[in-house]
C-alpha cells in the first residue's frame, strides 16, 4: 500500500507548481516506468481520496506506462530490454540483461515517476448572446 | 482544455535525495551499509545476528538499524549479539523511509563503526519504490513461502542483485525444490546472486557475507 505514500508526494510537490496556473484542473498525467513495483489502481485510489479538500479534487489521475530502455557497457547497445512472462503473455518483466550479448545492463528509462502535465478545463468564453 | 507540461521531476525525488544524504553520510563515516529486505518471518533478523558475530569476529564493529511495526524485539535481538543498535517502529506504514534512516544514524555512534545493518518492515514489495540510501540490498525469502514465490513476484527478483533462500532445512519437510527458486531467478536475473542459506544453523551465512564484500577469515564461530 505503498501506493498512498508516493501519492501524497505527488499531490504534495504538485500543488505549489499549479499556482501560477489558473483554470481547473481535469486530469494528472503521470508517467511510470514499467520497472517501478505500483498498481495503477491503487495510484488512481490513493489519488482519488487523498485529493480532496484540494485544488486537484475534481481532476482524474492518467498513468502512463514507459516502456524498459537498456545500455550495455559490454557491447554498447541501447534499446528495448528481453523479455520474461508467462506463455499466455498476461505479463512480462524486463530482464536486465543486454538481448545483444548478455551482459549485465544499465537501466536508461524504466524506473521513473512523473508528473508529465496536466490538462486545465480553459472557461468557456463568453457567448456573443446569439444561438 | 489544454495541457501544461512540466519538467518531469521525479515524484519521490525529495526521497531520494534524502537517501542520497544517507549514501554520502555513510560513506564519509567509512560505513559499508546493506539493507535487508523480506517478507515477515523469512529470517532477516536470524541472518543478520549470524552476520553481527561473523563479523565482530573478524574485528568489525557493527550497528543495525531495527524496523518493525511494533515492539523492540528485532533490536533486542542485536544489542544481544553486541551490535549497537537503534529501533525504530514504522506503525502502520508498510515500509521504511530515507528520512526514517536519517533520524536513526542520528542516534548511532557513526565514528565507531565499520558496518551497518538496516533491516526493513517486514514486507517484500513496499519498500523496493524507497531506497534508503545504503550501499548494498538483499532480498530474504524462505522455502517455507513455496517454490513460486520469485515467479510470483518478478518485478522485484529481476532488480534485486542478491538472493537469500533461507531455511533449506526444511525444504523437504514442506515440500519445495530449492533450485526452482534458483532457476526462476537465474531466469528473471541472469546476472543475479542466489545464496541458500539455514541462518539458524549459521549455514550458507559466510557465503552471503563474501558476497557482500565481507570475506571472513576467522575459522571460529
Ligand atoms: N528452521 C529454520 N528456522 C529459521 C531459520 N532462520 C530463521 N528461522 C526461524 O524463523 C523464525 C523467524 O525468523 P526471524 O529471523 O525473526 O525472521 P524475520 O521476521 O524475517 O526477521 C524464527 O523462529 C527463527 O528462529 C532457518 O534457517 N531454519
Ligand atoms: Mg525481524
Ligand atoms: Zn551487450
Amino acid at each position: 500500500m505503498h501506493e498512498y505514500a508516493v501519492v501524497d508526494e505527488l499531490i504534495t510537490s504538485l500543488l505549489p507548481r499549479l499556482e501560477t496556473i489558473p483554470g481547473e484542473v481535469s486530469a494528472v498525467f503521470v508517467r511510470k516506468g514499467e520497472l517501478r513495483i505500483l498498481s495503477d489502481r491503487a495510484l488512481e485510489n490513493a489519488f482519488e481520496l487523498l485529493s480532496r479538500g484540494t485544488r486537484l479534487e475534481s481532476a482524474r489521475l492518467v498513468v502512463e506506462s514507459v516502456a524498459a530502455v537498456v545500455g550495455c557497457a559490454a557491447c554498447s547497445y541501447e534499446g528495448a530490454s528481453t523479455y520474461y512472462g508467462d506463455e499466455g503473455g498476461h505479463f512480462a518483466i524486463p530482464v536486465l540483461a543486454c538481448p545483444r550479448c548478455g551482459a549485465a545492463v544499465s537501466v536508461v528509462c524504466g524506473r521513473e515517476l512523473y508528473v508529465d502535465r496536466v490538462a486545465i478545463k480553459d472557461d468557456v468564453p463568453p457567448s456573443g448572446g446569439v444561438q | 482544455m489544454h495541457d501544461v507540461r512540466f519538467k518531469g521531476e521525479d515524484i519521490l525525488g525529495r526521497q531520494l535525495e534524502l537517501a542520497e544524504a544517507n549514501y554520502k553520510k555513510l560513506r564519509e563515516h567509512g560505513i559499508r551499509s546493506v539493507s535487508v529486505l523480506g517478507a515477515i518471518g523469512s529470517g532477516k533478523t536470524t541472518l543478520i545476528e549470524r552476520a553481527i558475530v561473523r563479523l565482530q569476529g573478524e574485528g568489525l564493529r557493527v550497528g543495525t538499524i531495527a524496523a518493525d511495526s511494533a515492539g523492540d524485539d528485532d533490536h533486542r535481538r542485536f544489542l544481544a549479539k553486541g551490535a549497537c543498535s537503534v529501533n525504530i517502529n514504522t506503525q502502520d506504514d508498510c515500509h521504511l523511509d530515507a528520512h526514517t534512516v536519517d533520524h536513526a544514524l542520528d542516534d548511532l555512534p557513526l565514528g565507531e563503526l565499520d558496518v551497518l545493518f538496516v533491516e526493513n518492515v517486514g514486507n517484500l514489495i513496499c519498500p523496493a519504490d524507497f531506497p534508503l540510501g545504503t550501499e548494498r540490498e538483499i532480498v530474504v525469502i524462505s522455502v517455507t513461502e513455496g517454490d513460486d514465490m520469485v515467479r510470483k513476484h518478478p518485478k522485484i527478483f529481476a532488480q534485486t542483485d542478491l538472493v537469500v533462500v533461507n531455511k533449506v532445512d526444511l525444504a523437504a519437510a514442506v515440500g519445495v525444490d530449492p533450485q526452482r527458486l534458483v532457476a526462476d531467478y537465474a531466469a528473471i536475473n541472469p546476472h543475479g546472486k542466489i545464496v541458500l542459506t539455514e541462518a539458524k544453523g549459521g549455514r550458507g551465512v559466510d557465503e552471503v557475507l563474501a558476497l557482500l564484500g565481507f570475506p571472513c577469515t576467522n575459522t571460529q564461530w
